[in-house]
């Protein structure tokens, strides 16, 4: 349509006349009109392009800053000396450890008198005297450490507070030179603070802290040398690990007196550094009087965990349904099963999420305090919302994904393959199982990862029932990490979201939250377009 | 004839039992997942029921269904037992001026009604969904009728099966920074417009390009054929007769639209909103408004209110209205498509 008129028509204005579908074409910037209608089509084709590009970009501009924010918290954390404090801090916190580990051992030990051996309450508690009278010991040997460190934390904080005061002091001045009122900006005082000034009183502290530390360990060494005596070999076993531990634990006094020693707030933070600790920060700590932490390592784990929960129900369960559905059921159930869970899959994810707080999440705990039920790991246990109750709910969101991917993929192994394995005379069973899932794996794996991708990314129904605890799961108990309320990427970006002031470094980690989740859902849409191109069975 | 003595009569084996085991489990898999979403639906819709329908004429809590949400108190005041919303409190507390001390338990939304979320959805779905109808009929024409095989069209593919994959909340974070921020819109009913026109988009596309693809090529070669130009073609030969199937892929659209939470978060929601969104000073405001949605209001009741009988009541039935809705707008599409279907038989 679009050639030109050949040349052949155009002389002589009676000869054209006659020729029928000659036509005048209406010119745009040499395009023509049908042109332009292609143009504008194709326009329209390029949005998801845009759109994507767009998102990317979005994302990086208000999330970008973080890493530079980043760097100067952590450069703060250590010119105020809060990294000084911490070394001790940490020292302090495992001593409460250990000390929580002995008082779980003397309710053991209590239960273990009273109900096993039928001693009174206070018979017991007589018993346990030495005991108390060791782990009293243990606990207040800490004490001189404890003090130092709450001494401390208050010239810390000071500096600190100093600091940001005088940063949101130039931030206004900034401001004022910005609408142009020199004056007013002149009058903003700012007296830069002198860290190594103020640290002096911080790092003069370094001789009480090692005689304070001397006095710990010595008074530690004397508690441990006499153990009291427990009723059963298990919780003598018990008090031994505890031992083991308090020596592990003494053992690293040296290290702590050494990093204090060579500790300088002068030493500059890598660059490198603010990437680190937010890829492999084990903490998400926000809106703290002491120091904010941005690590993405707990609510990452969260989404996983939340994710294979789902995963490990839903596979089983929509890839079953998919070979029944494809290779067992009658036409009739069909028809009527195929649409019923496409239906499922338009139950909006926040009335899941409802019917997990209202419902579920009682149901699936009262379910745990069920006797027969105790030998199940985590079982019986408190928290209504956790890892299971989502983990449950992300299962039926992501079963109609993984049936209705699935059963595509059995649905486009050729008919060939069916016909020549019965005509081998293999059964029912030995073909579905042998031929047809083999032929079309690679469309099934891709369909567990879009539904994996479906699930990371489900944000109403973790929010309203994973828990919201930011907290890596305790992993010693096996499988118990289930019962565990967690905190999810998906779910931070949503609570927080609302609450943060714009621009601030928390506002900005948000979005590279945002930045991981996307980046995390194109890998894994990626990996499944890969996996059906590389090993898609040819045919014929 | 003795059927035992037929040589291909099943017998009954070892392994024919393994056979009808295995079987009989992937049969319990199927009817599992039915009956967890049974459960869900049939405890939303029971317990919603309650809420939504009444015994006596009229049948329906219009109340629910056309007042805006307030505040619930309950209260004991000379021996009997009060529960009332916030304006019939005050009314209360006037008539009775006794009662102005009363001790009284309130909870937040758990009176009144839902009717300007029921309002917001509606106004999102319809103006999202023209949004990525008009640009995803557009692209998928464009696919179809248009592009020629090559590195651009498989990159254009590629895009839109990535963006099928982002996770809703990123879209969200996206409306927040392009629209909200950089565009200045503020949270409004634009913005929320084309943060679930664009989260939507792959779904239409994908859904009319195959619907494209089915109307039969000789009525293009045809038309092709009359001297049609290829826009006429496609006007008046192509389009009316893939819209039926257009028109179901805007289902799985519209679901996915009116069911998502996370990208209105920050975009077109408020928890609260007194004036509904045609009480405007003048028309250009009616974009720049952000709304009551459904779902958004689900998230609230069910999170920041706590669990009881007085708060189960708005609980239960704003989450039945909201599956009514989306089921009705379903039901809606299907019909209008099984009518244009009946229309056109090739």
């Amino acid at each position: 349509m679009n050639e030109p008129v050949p040349p052949a028509a155009a002389p002589g204005p009676d000869r054209a006349a006659t020729f029928a579908i000659r036509k005048k074409r209406v010119k745009l910037l040499g395009l023509t009109v049908d042109d332009c209608i292609k143009v504008f089509f194709g326009g329209n084709a390029v949005v998801s392009i845009i759109v994507l590009a767009l998102i990317t970009y979005f994302l990086v501009r208000e999330g970008a800053g973080f890493f530079g924010q980043n760097r100067q918290n952590l450069q703060v954390y250590r010119q105020a000396g809060l990294e000084y404090v911490d070394f001790i801090r940490t020292q302090s916190d495992e001593h409460t450890a250990l000390t929580r580990y002995l008082s779980d051992l003397r309710l053991r030990a209590l239960r273990q008198l009273t109900e096993t051996q039928g001693l009174s309450l206070d018979a017991a508690n007589t018993a346990l005297a030495p005991f108390d009278d060791y782990s009293g010991k243990f606990s207040d040997a800490v004490e001189p450490v404890r003090g130092l460190v709450s001494e401390l934390t208050e010239v810390a904080t000071a500096i600190k507070t100093k600091f940001i005061v005088n940063e949101d002091k130039k931030e206004e001045r900034r401001q004022l030179l910005a609408e142009g009122k020199t004056a007013e900006a002149a009058a903003v005082v700012i007296t830069s603070v002198d860290f190594a000034a103020e640290l002096k009183p911080l790092l003069g502290t370094l001789p009480a802290y090692q005689a304070a530390n001397a006095e710990f360990t010595a008074k530690l060494t004397a508690v441990l040398a006499a153990p009291p005596t427990l009723p059963t070999p298990e919780l003598t076993d018990r008090l031994q690990r505890f031992a083991t531990l308090a020596r592990d634990y003494l053992a690293t006094f040296p290290a702590v007196e050494r990093n204090l020693a060579a500790w300088d707030f002068r030493q500059p933070v890598p660059a490198a550094q603010s990437f680190t600790a937010f890829i492999f920060g084990r903490q998400w700590l926000t809106a703290s009087f002491w120091q904010d932490w941005y690590g993405i390592i707990p609510l990452f784990v969260g989404s996983l965990l939340v994710s294979l929960v789902a995963l490990s129900l839903a596979v089983p369960l929509g890839v079953g349904a998919a070979i029944y559905i494809n290779q067992i059921a009658s036409p009739r159930e069909q028809k009527l099963i195929k649409p019923a869970i496409e239906f499922i899959a338009a139950i909006p994810s926040v009335v899941l999420g409802f019917f997990g707080i209202a419902v579920l999440g009682q149901a699936l705990r009262l379910l745990s305090q069920q006797s027969w039920l105790s030998w199940v790991p985590g079982f019986p246990y408190s928290e209504r919302l956790n890892i299971l109750t989502a983990g449950c709910l992300l299962a039926l969101i992501a079963v109609p994904t993984i049936f209705t991917l699935a059963e595509d993929a059995l649905n486009n192994v050729p008919r060939a393959f069916k016909e020549a394995s019965f005509a081998l005379g293999a059964s029912r069973l030995q073909t579905t199982l042998k031929i047809i899932v083999p032929a079309s794996l690679s469309g099934i794996i891709s369909a567990v990862l879009l539904g994996l991708g479906r699930v990371i990314g489900e944000t109403m129904v973790v929010l309203l029932c994973a828990g919201n605890r930011i907290a890596i799961p305790d992993f010693t108990q096996g499988l118990a990490f289930v019962t565990e309320p967690v905190h999810t990427m998906t779910g931070i970006i949503a609570q927080e979201m609302g609450e943060v002031v714009r621009g601030s470094i928390h506002y900005r980690a948000l979005f590279v939250v945002g930045l991981v989740l996307f980046v995390v859902s194109l890998l894994i849409n990626f990996a499944a377009q890969k996996i059906v191109r590389r090993y898609r069975i040819s045919i014929g | 004839m003795n059927t035992a003595a037929h040589v291909f009569r099943p017998r009954l084996n070892a392994a024919r039992r393994a056979e009808g085991l295995v079987f009989w489990l992937f049969r319990g898999a199927t009817y599992l997942i039915l009956a967890c979403g049974a459960a869900v639906f049939l405890n939303i819709v029971f317990k919603g029921a309650g809420t939504v329908f009444k015994t006596e004429a009229p049948f329906v809590n219009v109340a629910f269904l056309t007042e805006a949400p307030e505040s619930l108190y309950i209260f004991e005041f000379e021996g009997k037992k009060y529960e009332l919303g916030d304006t019939a409190f005050r009314a209360f507390k006037e008539a009775n001026p006794a009662a102005a001390n009363v001790k009284t338990e309130s909870y937040v939304y758990s009176a009144g009604g839902i009717w300007p979320c029921i309002v917001g959805t509606v106004l999102l779905v319809v103006g999202s969904m023209t949004i990525a109808l008009f640009l995803g009929v557009c692209a998928a024409v464009y696919l179809t009728e248009y592009a020629r095989d090559g590195a651009f069209i498989r990159f254009v593919r590629l895009a839109i099966l990535n963006l099928a994959g982002v996770p809703s909340i990123v879209f969200g974070l996206f409306g927040f920074g392009m629209f909200v921020i950089f565009f200045g819109w503020n949270v409004s009913l634009l913005a929320g417009w084309f943060t679930l026109a664009f989260m939507v988009l792959p779904v239409v596309i994908t859904a009319s390009e195959e619907s494209l693809k089915s109307v039969p090529k000789g009525f293009r070669e045809g038309s092709l054929a009359l001297g049609a130009t290829k826009w006429q073609t496609i006007r008046s030969n192509v389009l009316p007769y893939a819209l039926p199937g257009i028109l179901t892929s805007s289902i799985l659209g519209i679901a996915r639209v009116a069911g998502e939470t996370a990208p209105i978060m920050f975009t077109a929601a408020y928890v609260v909103r007194d004036k509904l969104p045609w009480d405007v000073d003048k028309a250009s405001d009616f974009f720049f408004q952000g709304v009551m949605a459904l779902p958004y209001h689900i998230y609230v009741v069910s999170s920041k209110i706590p669990q009881n009988e007085y708060t189960e009541r708005v609980q239960y039935g704003t989450a039945f209205v909201f599956l009514g809705i989306v089921a009705l707008i379903a039901a809606a599409s299907i019909l209008l498509r099984t009518r244009l279907r009946n229309r056109y038989k090739w």
